[in-house]
């Protein structure tokens, strides 16, 4: 008897075993450890809230967590667990969790979960409104039960909730119908309660890239602007913008540049988007395209209706990566990474006349291992870097005003 | 006590998980230096090396066609490289791999600091896929960005075959 026993536990722990390494990999890859703590997280979120509170929302161990910063970054309080299970999250190199903070203090939170083993989608959210104490259970932003992925979100100056993200839902009925299907859809949904419930998905545009972020910001009158990788004819996959009339009313999509990139591929690389108080577009994206190659900026000065000549940024030989743009209070403020072969820096260019020219680039930060996409945050004094390593830990460095 | 052995070894193999035990597809993990060792391992033969990905929608419509090419193409050196963005998934990758009819290629996986791995494979790369790289006897290298048209791969075979002497 005592035998059997032994017989049952050994095989107990090798199963055990088998089963922790296989999760264990899946996570240990790219972040440094797996638990829900931020020195984990292999994707971090920031923004700040209208009293100049810091907000992180990020990915580990299975969750998203969110924490809380009085003093810009140097201490957290206690993170919370928003999702209190252990999911299947998203971990696509573009998918990250989005958060939202209200006028009253509210957080909304969206974020993408593999729903199956195809790896097909799921567009999350939830809320709180105890500041950040406690989150609702989760709900699907759609009911649709096609893939879904790339969400983002963003209060509008009304306190209206707007959120876009990349739909699936039309491809079987294209395929039914004997069509080719390419790509996704570009869908939208809007809330007036912070983020509690939204209004039903709709569609802004259909056959857009499938696998990269998609931006949101608003433009001086609180109209939504989404930029995204869209294709174009003969499947080129090149950025466009669209200026919604309304949170219900998208315009016609707009062309930023002809890349001419035709790639049956996932680029797994979308764009950026930053709208000055003056109303530019300020937008730069990566393309491997016909006519140009690596990152580059454009800016809009008409509401979306033309750009800028793009301006290549970086030095090609170190495959510059993830730029972002943001239109900070001291200036126009672009970061991207580069690799060298043995370590990543994050480097960074000021505008101070609305994207008209740009400063030298320096590099602000280094790291040597994997490391999350650059971002930028204002609480509209400052502008700082967010960047979450897995060697180095969450950075989030001040920006010096150089403009 | 022999019979007792033989019981603990037959559960531990009824319960290892499947795809180890089952298919015997080996994923061999491309770190650092994998690269060059692949490309010593191959000279002097025509190889085809794909990477691919089971979070990339065009791989998964691609792979099943490179499963049929290699069953059409046995002169030809197979190898699929799993370059999805970190993390990966071993489990996932050997289930689509043997789907494909790849389960005997040489399949590797990427396992470690990506932006690294892909620097020493193509330093231009930002890591989009799927990918397919050409490679002649003599080593010259055709990247074909997205999906590859099998009709491409068989003429580019033909080619390298016929000039086999």
């Amino acid at each position: 008897m005592f035998r059997m026993k032994l017989i049952a536990i050994t095989v107990f722990v090798v199963w055990q075993g088998c089963a922790h390494a296989q999760m264990h990999h899946q996570h240990t890859s790219e972040a440094a450890c797996d638990e829900p703590a931020l020195r984990c997280a292999s994707k971090v979120t920031p923004t700040f809230g209208p009293d100049g509170t810091l907000w992180l929302a990020w990915m580990a161990g299975g969750k998203i967590s969110v924490a809380s910063s009085r003093d810009a970054g140097k201490s957290f309080l206690t993170p919370v667990a928003a999702t209190p299970e252990r999911l299947n999250l998203d971990w696509g190199p573009d998918a990250r969790p989005k958060i939202a903070i209200d006028r009253k203090g509210g957080i909304a939170l969206a974020f993408s979960i593999f729903r199956d083993k195809a790896f097909n989608g799921q567009v999350l959210y939830t809320r709180s409104d105890d500041g950040g104490k406690s989150f609702a259970t989760p709900r699907p932003i759609t009911a649709s039960k096609e893939s879904q992925r790339f969400e983002t979100i963003g209060f509008d100056n009304n306190g209206v909730l707007f959120a876009a993200w990349l739909d699936k839902r039309n491809r079987v009925p294209a395929q039914q119908a004997g069509k080719k299907y390419e790509g996704a859809a570009l869908f939208f949904a809007s809330s007036t309660d912070g983020g509690g419930t939204y209004s039903e998905a709709r569609m802004a545009i259909d056959n857009t890239c499938e696998c990269c972020r998609v931006e949101l910001a608003f433009d001086p009158s609180n109209h939504p602007v989404v930029v995204f990788r869209n294709i174009f004819e003969s499947g080129i996959r090149d950025h466009a913008v669209i200026t919604f009339a309304d949170a219900a009313k998208p315009g016609a999509p707009r062309r930023i540049s002809v890349d001419d990139w035709q790639i049956a591929a996932c680029p797994h690389h979308g764009p950026s988007l930053a709208i000055s108080a003056g109303g530019t577009y300020h937008v730069t994206w990566f393309t491997n395209g016909k006519a140009r190659k690596g990152l580059f900026y454009a800016h809009s000065r008409d509401g979306g209706k033309s750009f800028s000549a793009p301006l290549a940024i970086g030095q090609a030989k170190r495959n510059p990566s993830r730029p972002f743009v943001l239109a900070g209070p001291h200036g126009t403020v672009l970061v991207w990474k580069e690799f060298d072969g043995e370590k990543t820096t994050v480097n960074l260019m000021t505008s101070g006349d609305d994207g008209e020219t740009w400063t030298k680039p320096r590099s602000v930060a280094e790291t040597s291992d994997t490391s999350d996409h650059p971002l930028l945050v204002t609480d509209g004094r400052r502008t700082y870097l967010s960047w979450m390593t897995k060697a180095d830990g969450y950075r989030f460095i001040p920006i010096e005003d150089e403009s | 006590m022999r019979r007792e052995f033989l019981v603990v070894a037959l559960l531990l193999v009824l319960l290892m998980p499947a795809p180890a035990q089952d298919s015997g597809t080996q994923l061999k993990p491309f770190g650092r230096g994998s690269w060059q060792e692949l490309m010593k391992a191959h000279a002097g033969r025509p190889t085809i090396v794909h990477f691919w990905g089971v979070t990339c929608g065009p791989c998964k419509v691609e792979l099943p066609q490179l499963g049929a090419f290699m069953k059409d193409h046995p002169g030809i050196d197979i190898v699929t490289i799993s370059a999805d963005f970190v993390p990966d998934l071993p489990a996932a990758t050997r289930a689509m791999l043997e789907r494909s009819g790849l389960a005997l290629a040489e399949n590797w996986i990427f396992d470690g600091f990506a932006d690294r791995l892909r620097f020493e494979i193509d330093p231009t790369w930002q890591g989009d896929i799927p990918r397919t790289l050409l490679i002649t006897r003599e080593g010259e290298m055709t990247t074909i960005e997205g999906s590859a048209e099998i009709a491409d791969l068989a003429q580019w075979t033909a080619r390298q075959l016929a000039a086999k002497k």
